[in-house]
Formats: C-alpha cells, structure tokens, sequence
C-alpha cells in the first residue's frame, strides 16, 4: 500500500463513527495529489483533507481531534510530524526573536522535558510559567536534530487543574559562566505579556513602557557539557548583591543601563558556580545557583591517584 | 545552520603549546589535537596576564603573554573579539585572569606555534585559579588513563602524532596541584581564623557592655 493510501485509511477510521457519505477515492485522490505531485509534508495533507471533510461534509472537528492526535508522555516523542496532546508543564519561557512566534520556551511532564513554539498565526491564549495545561492536537516536529512540538491553529491549549510533575533528574553541575547572551542585564518587559521588549518595542504590543527586571542568560561550561541557563533576579542578587533596586541605582549613577551589564559580567564572568536544575536538552533550569570553591581534601583526592 | 557550542576544554598550559597538531579533515570547526588526545577548538584557562603589548601603535591589537602554574603561553586580542579588547584595554599587569578563546596554531621561524584567540577575558581571584587547577588535573588524568588503555580514536591518534611520555604529563599534574594546594591550605586555615574572630568579637561586645554598668556606678 502507497502511503497515500495508508493515510487515506487512517483518515477514513477515524471519521468511522460519524454519518459521513464520502468515498475512499475521493480522499485518495486528495491525498495523492497533496503528497506525491505537490509534495506537501504528510502532516499538511492530512490537515487539509482533514478541514475539507469539516467544511463539506460536516464531519465534526472535536470529535476528530480526539481521535487524531492521542496523549502521549514527552519520552514517547521521538518522530516528527505527529499529531500528539499532551499533558505539561511550562516550565521555562523565552523571548522569541521572531514576530511569527506567538510563544516558545520549554514545557515537561514527569518522562521528559520538550521545547514547544506557539505561532503567532495560531492565536492561542498565553500560556504562563509553572501552569499547567492540556496541550491538544500539537504537532511534533525536529529543528537541529532535536524534537520539539508546535502548536498551530488546530491546535488547543487548555489549563488544567494538575500540577504535572517534572522528571526527577535533577542534575547537579559546577561549571564556569564563559559567555553571557543578549539582552542580559538590566532590561525591560511589557507591561501587559511579560515578554523582554527589545528597544522598547514588545513583539506582540509594539512601543510599550514596559517595567525594569534584572535577568541574565549565560553559558556553563564545565569542561564536558555546555548549557544554557537564565538567572532571574533572585539568583542575581544571591550571587552578586545586586538587586532590581540596586541596578537602577547603578545605571542612575552611570547614566547608563549598560553599567548594570558591565558590573554583572565583571563578578560573574569566568567564575565558577555550583548550578542545582533539570536538564531539558542543552538548557539547565536553575533551581539553586552558587559559588563554587574547592576544598583540600580534593586536591589530596588527587595526589593519591596520582601516587 | 546554527552550530552547536563547542565545549572549552580543560588544558595545562605545558601541554597547550605542545597541541600543534591541526586534526584535518572537513569538519567544522579545526580542532587541534593534545598530546594527552584532547581534541580542543577552544579552551577555558585561568592564568596570569604577564605582559601586553601593542603591536604597533594605536593599532589595538594586543600580544599577550599568560602563565598558569605548568608554563606560559601567548595569545592575541584584536577587533574581532571587541569584549576581551574592552577588558584588555583597562587592565593592569600582572592579573589574575579567566580566558576563553580560540586554539590558532600556525608556523614559527623554527617550529610550529600555538597561540590563543579569547572570546571572553575577566580578571578573577585566587580561587577561581584553584578550581581551574583542580578540574584541569582531573581533566588531563581522565585523559592519560585513556591513552594507556588506548580507550579511542584520539588516544590512538595523539600515540601516533606525538608518543608522548605520560609520566611527564603526570608529573606536570603533580606539579600543578601541589603548589595550589598550599594556597588552598592557607586560605582555608585563614577563613577558619576569620571565624574565630567574629566570635571573640561577640564576646568583647558583652564585656563592654559589663564596663559601661561598671563606669555608672
Ligand atoms: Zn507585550
């Protein structure tokens, strides 16, 4: 059997239940033509087919979603271009540099941690840190050689009352801070979304004021590993003493903002911490951040082996 | 494409400027290979800046030259790493310094030369330096265990490229971590010491407090 026809029968068992007069050949010339001359990808096909027997022929949407994509656990996530729902929890957003990008930072759920991108075209409500949500109708989907899913414009996100736990791997790593990624430092967020507004434009609501916050993304590098963590305010002022307060007074002094960046990175840079968080792929979610100082009985460690 | 980060690598300056070998073949980026079978596009250091020079005037371009408790070693700082310039330009000799950059090797008069691009330079304290120490002689011992078992590729190759003699790389570890070790010794005694005084110093509080009832009277 061609795939086309393979998908052409998926697509007829799942509408099975429903009152629907159509014929096989009719969805398996759709799907030849979409796949096999127009070489749409497998997931779009089976979209557009899919909105076409809505439109024409009344098959019921929600009743097709159902059956579409079923709940999986993120470890069960290992091809692309699957329809899936699952069950997480946002555990990390980002800025998105890209107007096309509604949402993208990371969601987990206890098998597994996923990076997820909701397109701006998907005109979702905003997900939040540490909520958790039914992740309905998503398609998986693999960007640099890893997986992620999408969330599109048939897709549904609900909160749900769970708190969905995250893997137990709690990874424990010392490492140096080697580098620090834009828009570190004293910056400002829009006022409605929270998102980090890049030259006082916010990408969903323009020229905002926005409000100030302290926050760096960085490097780790222990040697092995590199990883990718963000340090919130509270890491910030635990590690240097400098507060959201503290920061405002300093860019005052300077009549400049970027002195904040400046003094971050002359007590962070090139320093050793100690970095408590979940590992999802190359980025660390800290939980617990410190200075890192070795002890005598290390070194002892090896002198012995060395004897 | 967005490339993955490359890891900076853990490396003695001793060995450093031994890695002349540039791995050849069509990956990206050029790794040069260590005599203890590191392979290493960038490394991750904490030494002394010795010395900086302009290399010509007002050129901002700047030779460095760099020392950790194994040996010295040199690198360049120019435009195209504008952070390490800034912080360049503002130091003072000699500092303590952490260092990422680039391995360059290239050809001397006599013999090949191993240099040092850093991306990113800050002046740190002593005990950044210990750690560095201790994780690089950890590094390098995990390295020289598997050059004696043959354990890779790079093991097989770095054998091949350079036969080195492993003692040597031992001894260099042995050299690096003694001399740390006392510093570690005397500032663990020193803050223990600082302890101790917070505590009399609480108990002199109380005494005052005894003299002032007793001056009253
Ligand atoms: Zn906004």
């Amino acid at each position: 059997m061609s795939r086309a026809e393979v998908l052409t029968d998926q697509i007829l068992e799942r509408i099975k239940g429903q009152d629907v007069r159509v014929k096989r050949e009719e969805i398996l010339k759709r799907m030849k033509l979409l796949i096999e001359e127009f070489k749409v990808p497998e997931s779009e096909a089976v979209r557009t087919i899919t909105s076409y027997l809505v439109r024409e022929y009344g098959v019921s949407r929600e009743e097709l979603m159902e059956r579409e994509s079923p709940l999986v656990r993120i470890s069960e996530i290992t091809k692309p271009n699957q329809w899936v729902s699952l069950k997480a929890k946002v555990v990390q957003l980002w800025d998105s540099n890209s107007p096309n990008v509604s949402q993208v930072g990371l969601i987990g759920d206890e098998t597994g941690i996923i990076k997820f991108v909701i397109w701006t075209r998907a005109e979702m409500p905003e997900v939040q840190e540490g909520r958790s949500y039914l992740f309905k109708n998503v398609v998986t989907d693999s960007f640099q050689g890893r997986m992620q899913v999408n969330v599109n414009r048939t897709s549904k996100i609900v909160e749900i009352d769970e708190d969905i736990e995250l893997p137990p791997r709690e990874i424990q790593v010392v490492g140096a801070i080697i580098s620090f990624q834009q828009n570190s430092g004293l910056i400002k967020r829009c006022g409605e979304c929270g998102r980090v507004l890049i030259k006082g434009v916010c990408q969903v609501h323009g020229k905002v004021e926005g409000y100030d916050d302290l926050r760096i993304k960085a490097v780790l590098d222990d040697g092995e590993s590199v990883y990718e963590i963000i340090l919130n305010e509270g890491n910030i002022a635990g590690l240097t003493g400098i507060d959201l307060q503290k920061a405002l007074e300093i860019a005052k002094e300077n009549l400049d903002r970027n002195a904040v960046l400046n003094e971050l990175r002359n007590r962070l840079l090139g320093r050793y911490f100690r970095v408590k968080g979940l590992r999802g792929g190359r980025y660390l979610l800290v939980e617990e951040i410190e200075h890192h100082k070795p002890s005598v009985s290390e070194f002892d460690h090896i002198l012995e082996a060395l004897a | 494409m967005i490339r993955r980060r490359e890891v900076a690598k853990r490396v003695f300056a001793y060995e450093l400027v031994r890695s002349t070998y540039q791995i050849e073949d069509e990956s990206q980026p050029k790794y040069v290979l260590t005599p203890t079978g590191e392979r290493a596009n960038r490394i991750f250091s904490v030494a002394v800046l010795l010395d900086k020079e302009e290399i010509g005037a007002d050129t901002n371009f700047w030779r460095l030259r760099l020392a950790d408790p194994t040996g010295t070693f040199f690198a360049t700082v120019g435009r195209f790493q504008p952070e390490a310039l800034e912080v360049i330009g503002e130091i003072n000799v000699p500092e303590l310094i952490a260092l990422v950059g680039k391995i360059r090797v290239f050809e001397g008069t006599s013999r090949k030369l191993v240099s040092i691009r850093p991306e990113m330079i800050s002046a740190v304290d002593l005990s950044v330096r210990d750690y560095w120490v201790l994780e690089t002689a950890k590094r390098t011992l995990e390295r020289i265990k598997i050059m004696e078992e043959r354990g890779n590729e790079d093991a097989e190759l770095a054998w091949r490229v350079y036969n080195p003699d492993l003692e040597e790389y031992r001894e260099m570890v042995r050299k690096a971590v003694t001399t740390v070790k006392e510093d570690v010794e005397v500032m663990e005694r020193f803050e223990e010491e600082e302890e101790e005084i917070d505590f009399t110093g609480f108990e002199l509080e109380e005494e005052e407090f005894d003299l002032t009832d007793l001056l009253e009277e």
